[in-house]
């Protein structure tokens, strides 16, 4: 059942690396590079927001670490990529912090304490100008010099499908298995020996480890960043939004839905004009409510309903009935 | 020598007394079945066991070990297996894929997971659904699925909470007969029971009647029954008498 989402995966990502011979505009391939992007970014959240169920509304956290990163190791005069090693590693210290103190919260309250952590590197990178040059924003190196971008779209494509190879994997592996128990009932898989905070933590590490490169990308695409820009509560959402709208916790959600969101978003622009917000609005009011467990989530539960519980699930054999035929009399005396 | 030993624990939640200086042991290979009236205390008790709680005063032996305050995860991993009363599958998983969830205590590889899970889903009799998604099971089914998980984690002790409540008496029956071929795997077992008292007096070595947090009662399942004080905590105070 879960197959058939890595096959379709298998055949956009094969079919990415044609799109640039096909559609040679720059226009073009920097939609499809957000695409993508976010796609990656979707992938990375799943894996706490999807597959542990912890909803975070605070990856613009790691996001934006990851995008300052880039933008001030290089500053002191490290190299471009060096500085994004760094950030990432940046961004996994703080998702370490933020993880320990925020997973002692469950449910609504640890979304919440993630949103406040987020807020909080906000305003300390708005307010400390003498480091990140505050509101006036930090000039980013370019990562790619050459035929740039190009280099942008493949960089994202890449990411994309490490993520995926990488989703794919946990979702097999014991790891995969103990995050989605967490998300059930954390109760139920403490009974079996699942360590629940090592593990949620470790989910988060290697999601921020993603969501920083991802805002490292994105930061050097631009060239200059701003606070309220890259650690924005509206890049948290969006990163949220994408997996949701695919359908979290699954494989194939994060891809789909950042294909759906990002390309909409950007149709409904050259449609709609001004408009074009509203609409984006309504087309997620929709899917909310008719696929509330997004849309691969909702179309393999219907598929699923296909397959029925026999009427008489259990093989019993003849020796117990006997039994009981026999302790049931001694029972009646 | 006793493969669990409670030595006098006690738990308070604010003003109330839901454990109270209880003691009791378990030998290995036997089934316990632990009853009393709805709020007597015996998830509290299987709670304290598994580490969800930690007695106030009092101690827990496991295997001659000290395990007043371990985790519930820690509990898992030294060999005691739980259900609980409300079931909670991996609704998108099948049945399989379930049971290997506690199977991967013992092992990281799937191969291996699968095997062992296999192994116990034949032993409750499961294989004919073993493919199928967990979702839209019956409580039948779940409640055995339950039970797999747990005996999945190759557990010493198994504490079955609520194990039958809800199911329809055969099924129930059923059910007990398998629990009774547990102490051939080398488990021992604490069920906990309102008031199915068919299985219990079917499966149980031992009774221990809790009420109030107070143990009231041990001993053997046909002698308990007739204690005036067990009467007493299900029936009230009028039926001592009639019963006597």
């Amino acid at each position: 059942m879960k197959n058939w989402q890595a096959l379709v995966a298998a055949v956009f990502l094969f079919a990415a690396l044609f799109v640039p011979l096909l559609v040679p505009t720059d226009y073009i391939l920097q939609i499809l590079f957000r695409v993508f992007l976010f796609a990656a970014l979707g992938l990375a959240w799943n894996l706490v927001g999807g597959y542990a169920g912890q909803l975070s509304l605070g990856h613009a956290a790691y996001f934006g670490v990851g995008a300052y990163g880039l933008a001030l190791f290089s500053k002191l005069g490290i190299s471009p990529w060096i500085s994004v090693f760094f950030g990432i590693v940046l961004a996994v210290i703080c998702a370490a912090m933020i993880g320990t103190i925020s997973f002692r919260l469950r449910g609504p309250y640890f979304a919440l304490c993630t949103i406040a952590f987020a807020e909080v590197l906000r305003l300390v990178a708005k307010n400390l100008p003498n480091v990140t040059g505050g509101d006036v924003g930090a000039q980013v190196p370019a990562l790619f010099t050459h035929s740039a971008t190009r280099s942008f779209y493949w960089a994202g494509v890449l990411l994309t499908a490490f993520a995926f190879a990488l989703t794919a994997w946990i979702e097999r592996s014991r790891f995969g298995y103990y995050l989605m128990a967490i998300r059930e009932d954390q109760d139920t898989a403490l009974s079996v020996g699942v360590n629940a905070a090592r593990c949620k933590l470790w989910a988060l590490l290697i999601s921020a480890a993603i969501t920083g490169f991802g805002g490292a990308l994105y930061a050097s695409m631009f060239l200059f960043i701003v606070p309220d820009q890259v650690l924005a509560m509206d890049i948290s959402t969006e990163i949220a939004i994408v997996a949701m709208l695919g359908g979290a916790g699954t494989l194939l959600g994060p891809l789909l839905g950042s294909v759906i969101l990002e390309s909409s978003a950007e149709i409904f622009k050259t449609v709609f004009k001004e408009a074009h917000l509203l609409i984006y609005g309504v087309l997620i009011v929709v899917v909310v409510l008719f696929m509330p467990e997004g849309v691969v989530g909702t179309l393999t539960s219907k598929l699923g309903r296909f397959k029925k519980a026999p009427l008489a699930p259990f093989a019993a054999p003849a020796p117990v009935a006997a039994q009981e035929e026999t302790s049931r009399a001694a029972l009646n005396e | 020598m006793s493969l669990l030993e409670v030595k006098g624990i006690s738990k308070r939640f604010g003003g109330l007394k839901a454990i109270n200086d209880v003691s009791f042991a378990v030998k290995p290979g036997e089934v316990t079945f632990i009853v009393g009236p709805n709020g007597a205390g015996k998830t509290t008790l299987f709670n304290l066991i598994t580490g969800v709680f930690h007695p106030d005063s009092g101690s827990i032996h496991f295997a001659g070990r000290d395990i007043s305050h371990l985790t519930p995860n820690e509990a898992a991993q030294i060999g005691i297996g739980r259900t609980f009363q409300i079931v909670k599958p991996l609704r998108n998983l099948t049945v399989l894929e379930n049971v290997m969830l506690g199977a991967f205590l013992r092992t990281s590889s799937r191969a291996k997971a699968e095997q062992e899970a296999t192994k116990v889903l034949r032993f409750l009799e499961m294989e004919k659904i073993m493919h199928l998604p967990a979702r839209g099971m019956g409580l039948p089914v779940l409640k055995r699925l339950e039970i797999a998980r747990a005996l999945a984690t190759q557990p010493k002790l198994i504490l079955l909470d609520e194990v039958v409540a809800g199911l329809p008496t055969s099924e129930a029956i059923k059910l007990a007969m398998l629990l009774k071929r547990l102490p051939e795997w080398g488990i021992s077992t604490i069920g906990g029971i309102e008031h199915v008292m068919q299985v219990v007096m079917r499966v149980a070595d031992r009774v221990i009647v809790l009420d109030h947090g107070t143990l009231i009662a041990e001993g053997e399942p046909k002698d308990v029954v007739h204690r005036p004080e067990v009467i007493e905590a299900y029936l009230g105070s009028k039926y001592k008498e009639i019963a006597l």
